[in-house]
């Protein structure tokens, strides 16, 4: 008789917290339906307590992968953006959040990696290999990558630098970049409270942008960074 | 089985002093042999394991049947879960969503009351269950038009319903019986001490290989050993089934002894086979959940249909 061939889980020999801290993760069917009831529910509660609202959806792309870009107020911005992508599509959108607060822990780790599927982002040490973990993300046909350019929560209300990283993930590439703004964060929960408050949100989602005719320089980075910063903060409208 | 009646239950309250004096008494050991200067390292892992894994099995019995049931379903349904991926059946979302339904509903016919008679545990359904989740499990080549590698699929499928669903399930159904919080508490704590046994009996006394292509340090001496301090622990523990004549007892010691290490050979031929070491790792110390409930798939199903045979499950006794 010929011998079967079995194919082991590559990540078989990793602890809980590993498996929860490691990317890319082995798709896992339980894992799956977890998530699918939570980004159910997360609609549910956003519509119902936060009024969510979504304005631009059309700008979507329907097909390849790109890469969603937002002003970063709370962290209801993460879960708004989950909810502006289609349901089916739930489980290739990948929010980068920072390793060093979202995956310093097992319950954070865990709802990170199973609810919103989190690719941890090293933003302290390991800035260039998270950045290529990204590239080989949107190499796969299908994958959504959320990305908060400012890098951190901002206090004021007043929408931060963009870091080169986003700059540096697409210059000279033809991956589509979506500008988003989100506005009401700040207010139904600003950063320091343990609680989100039932405010208003409105995410409006801009026009595709490409940077595939440009050089790969830090000139270009620098642009590309400027640019997202421009088109992000008109779509908030002017400052009130 | 409720809380109220874990609590005033004299069978409960004497086990949860058991594990209370196993687990102090193993902890001081560890203790006296750390100052000692002894490598006790990797065994207080296995220890800490152990600190976690008894307050939540104990919660589980305590707790009641739904939540007994529901723990048991939890632990097949996450046992299967790393069979599939050891073995690769994970890729079939297909094949591994049949057997999680067809756990999900062992454990409802475990729960649930039988219609006809009326009490609860549908064993009717529950035996029956097998025969139509395999059923399903053989239609789906058919649906998907497909028969290159389908054989290897669901004979891995039905090995791991049949096997880790619902050979082990046999335990929350197990709640069902009058005597319940004995039969329960007594599989739980006398396979994972056959474990501890065949392990140090092999240590000091082993020298012949048991079945060395399978696991090559399991031996004669501590299979001997295990089943010996088994049949011992089930007289020891007979206050867990006051009903069972001499024989009974020893026959529920032997079961155990016998079943137990079975039950390891089973697992450890699997892994074998694959080509890996362990099932998983998310228990420290221990490895995968399968690791630590190998010997109780065996063992579950026997003692139950052995005690069911002898006793039936419902059977008040006459005083």
């Amino acid at each position: 008789m010929t011998k079967w061939e079995y194919h082991p889980a590559p990540d078989l020999d990793e602890t809980l917290a590993d498996h929860l801290r490691n990317f890319p993760r082995q798709p896992f069917m339980l894992l799956y339906a977890i998530r699918s009831m939570a980004a159910l529910l997360l609609r549910a509660w956003m519509r119902v307590y936060h009024r969510l609202s979504i304005d631009g959806r059309e700008h979507l792309p329907t097909d390849g992968s790109f890469i969603l870009v937002c002003n970063h107020t709370s962290h209801l911005d993460t879960l708004c953006m989950l909810c502006s992508v289609p349901l089916k599509q739930i489980h290739r959108v990948f929010p980068a959040a920072a390793a060093d607060y979202f995956f310093s822990s097992l319950p954070r780790s865990a709802v990170s990696a199973i609810l919103i599927n989190a690719l941890p982002f090293d933003r302290k040490v390991k800035g260039a290999e998270s950045l290529s973990a990204c590239a080989e993300l949107l190499s796969n046909d299908g994958n959504v990558l959320i990305i908060f350019p400012e890098g951190t929560r901002t206090t004021t209300g007043e929408m931060g630098r963009f870091r080169s990283g986003i700059g540096r993930l697409v210059v000279g590439t033809d991956l589509p970049v979506i500008p988003c703004h989100l506005e009401g964060g700040l207010r139904a929960w600003p950063k320091g409270k343990l609680l989100p408050r039932p405010f208003r949100l409105h995410l409006r989602v801009g026009e595709t942008r490409r940077y595939g005719d440009l050089e790969k320089n830090s000139e270009s980075v620098r642009k590309i960074c400027e640019d997202l910063h421009e088109a992000v903060a008109e779509l908030g409208g002017p400052t009130k | 089985m409720t809380l109220d009646a874990a609590l005033q239950n004299d069978i409960v309250l004497r086990y949860l002093l058991i594990a209370a004096a196993a687990l102090g008494v193993a902890g001081l050991v560890l203790a006296v042999l750390t100052a000692l200067g002894k490598n006790v390292g990797p065994v207080w892992r296995t220890y800490r394991g152990w600190l976690v894994m008894v307050p939540i099995v104990l919660a589980a019995v305590l707790l009641g049947r739904t939540a007994f049931i529901a723990g048991v379903a939890l632990l097949a349904i996450f046992g299967f879960k790393e069979y599939a991926r050891a073995t690769g059946l994970y890729e079939d979302w297909w094949m591994t969503g049949l057997v999680y339904l067809g756990i999900v509903l062992l454990a409802v016919a475990s729960h649930v009351q039988d219609p006809r008679l009326g009490h609860d545990g549908w064993y009717g359904l529950f035996m029956a269950l097998p025969a139509y989740v395999i059923g399903a499990i053989l239609l789906v080549p058919i649906f998907r038009n497909q028969s290159q590698g389908q054989l290897q699929r669901i004979a891995l499928a039905i090995v791991g319903f049949m096997y880790f669903g619902w050979m082990f399930s046999h335990l929350g159904f197990l709640a069902n019986a009058h005597y319940a919080y004995g039969y329960i508490l007594y599989l739980l704590f006398a396979v994972e001490i056959n474990d501890v046994a065949a392990f140090m009996c092999g240590k000091i006394f082993g020298k012949h290989k048991l079945r060395e292509n399978i696991s090559p340090k399991k031996t004669l001496e501590g299979a001997i050993g295990a089943l010996v301090i088994s049949v011992g622990l089930a007289w020891a523990l007979s206050f867990s089934f006051p009903h069972f004549a001499p024989w009974e007892i020893l026959l529920a010691g032997f079961i155990v002894g016998v079943g137990g290490q079975l039950g390891d050979l089973v697992i450890s031929y699997i892994k074998r086979d694959i080509g890996i070491k362990d099932m998983g790792a998310v228990i420290k110390g221990h490895g995968g959940i399968l690791d630590r409930v190998d010997s109780m798939i065996f063992v579950a199903p026997i003692f139950f249909h052995v005690v069911r045979w002898l006793h039936g499950l419902r059977e008040v006794p006459v005083s």
